[in-house]
């Protein structure tokens, strides 16, 4: 018997952002842009999309990947706001979604008939950073009922963000979030992060919202 | 980071590598970084389990932990059968 080394080399993502890759070129086919939604459980994604797609749905034609370890409830809480097609991801416990999933979620997108995609995560700060989509965007929501310190303590996903939105803000005069030192602790981990402010529940801020998602249409539609 | 499915990952890596070959890998050399987000010990746990099916049968993990966000399969060993004259 003889024992050989092999050199590889190989990073253990590579096949992942490969096929990330091939979502990308897929999307950019159709002129489709794409969000990545990240927060922990419980941020807000859900009832903000809710928002989203009962305002913006049909006139940005969005369409919805929604993963979840277990369940599809979000999903169906979503279709009940928009006819467009709202496709779940149930990851049978893996705590991240990868490109594959989104790659063969597209199979049932009519991706002619659709100019947004936006990806729900799976409730996590950790995992999903990891992990490229094929995004264009990637938004982390951050509730005003967790610790102010969540950057500090998940760097990795802050430092992966395009845009951070702050959502709950409703709350802020019953719990003691300082919005102030919380903004400060993501411009230490990523000084490039732009902020949003939203309640989905009164409506505050949400016109910064749905310009933002506007915005992430537009740059592929004067394409 | 979910340690399982990166240890299947680097399975299917060493797996592809290998190809047709009908020799035994018996170390994996795997750099996971100290900013990777992998936890090392989670990771070596997940591939010892991987490890104790065929292909892989008998391998064994080496992971370093380098600075920085690596994780990457730096090497394996493989060993080969000499033939019936060895």
């Amino acid at each position: 018997m003889t024992v050989r080394t092999i050199e590889v080399r190989e990073r253990v993502m590579a096949r992942n952002d490969e096929l990330a890759a091939q979502v990308r070129e897929r999307l950019a086919r159709h002129h489709v842009s794409a969000i990545n939604l990240m927060s922990s459980p419980g941020a807000g994604k859900t009832t903000l999309l809710e928002r989203t797609l009962a305002v913006l749905g049909e006139a940005l034609e969005i369409a919805v990947v929604v993963g979840d370890c277990q369940t599809q409830n979000d999903a169906d809480r979503l279709a009940r706001h928009t006819g467009r097609l709202v496709q779940a991801v149930v990851t049978n416990g893996a705590c991240h979604m990868d490109a594959l999933q989104v790659n063969e979620a597209l199979d049932n997108i009519d991706l002619d008939r659709t100019r947004l995609l936006i990806v729900e995560n799976v409730g996590n700060l950790v995992c999903p950073a990891s992990w490229d989509l094929g995004e264009q965007a990637r938004v982390v929501l951050f509730a005003v009922t967790e610790g102010e310190d969540k950057p500090l303590k998940y760097p990795k996903i802050f430092q992966k963000a395009d845009w951070v939105v702050l959502t709950k803000t409703d709350l802020l005069p019953y719990v003691p979030f300082d919005v102030e030192r919380a903004l400060r602790y993501c411009r230490e981990i990523n000084p490039k992060l732009q902020f949003i402010q939203v309640s989905a529940m009164n409506g505050h801020g949400m016109a910064d919202w749905f310009n933002f998602v506007r915005q992430a249409v537009a740059p592929l539609v004067s394409a | 980071m979910h340690e399982l499915s990166l240890a299947i990952e680097i399975g299917r890596l060493v797996e592809e590598k290998l190809g047709e070959s009908v020799a035994r890998c018996v170390t994996v050399g795997v750099e996971v970084g100290t900013d990777s987000g992998v936890e090392p010990s989670a990771l070596e746990f997940c591939l010892e389990a991987v490890f104790s099916h065929p292909p892989w049968t008998g391998a064994r993990p080496a992971i370093t932990r380098p600075d920085g966000d690596v994780f990457q399969v730096t090497y394996f060993e493989i060993e080969d059968d000499d033939g019936p004259n060895d």
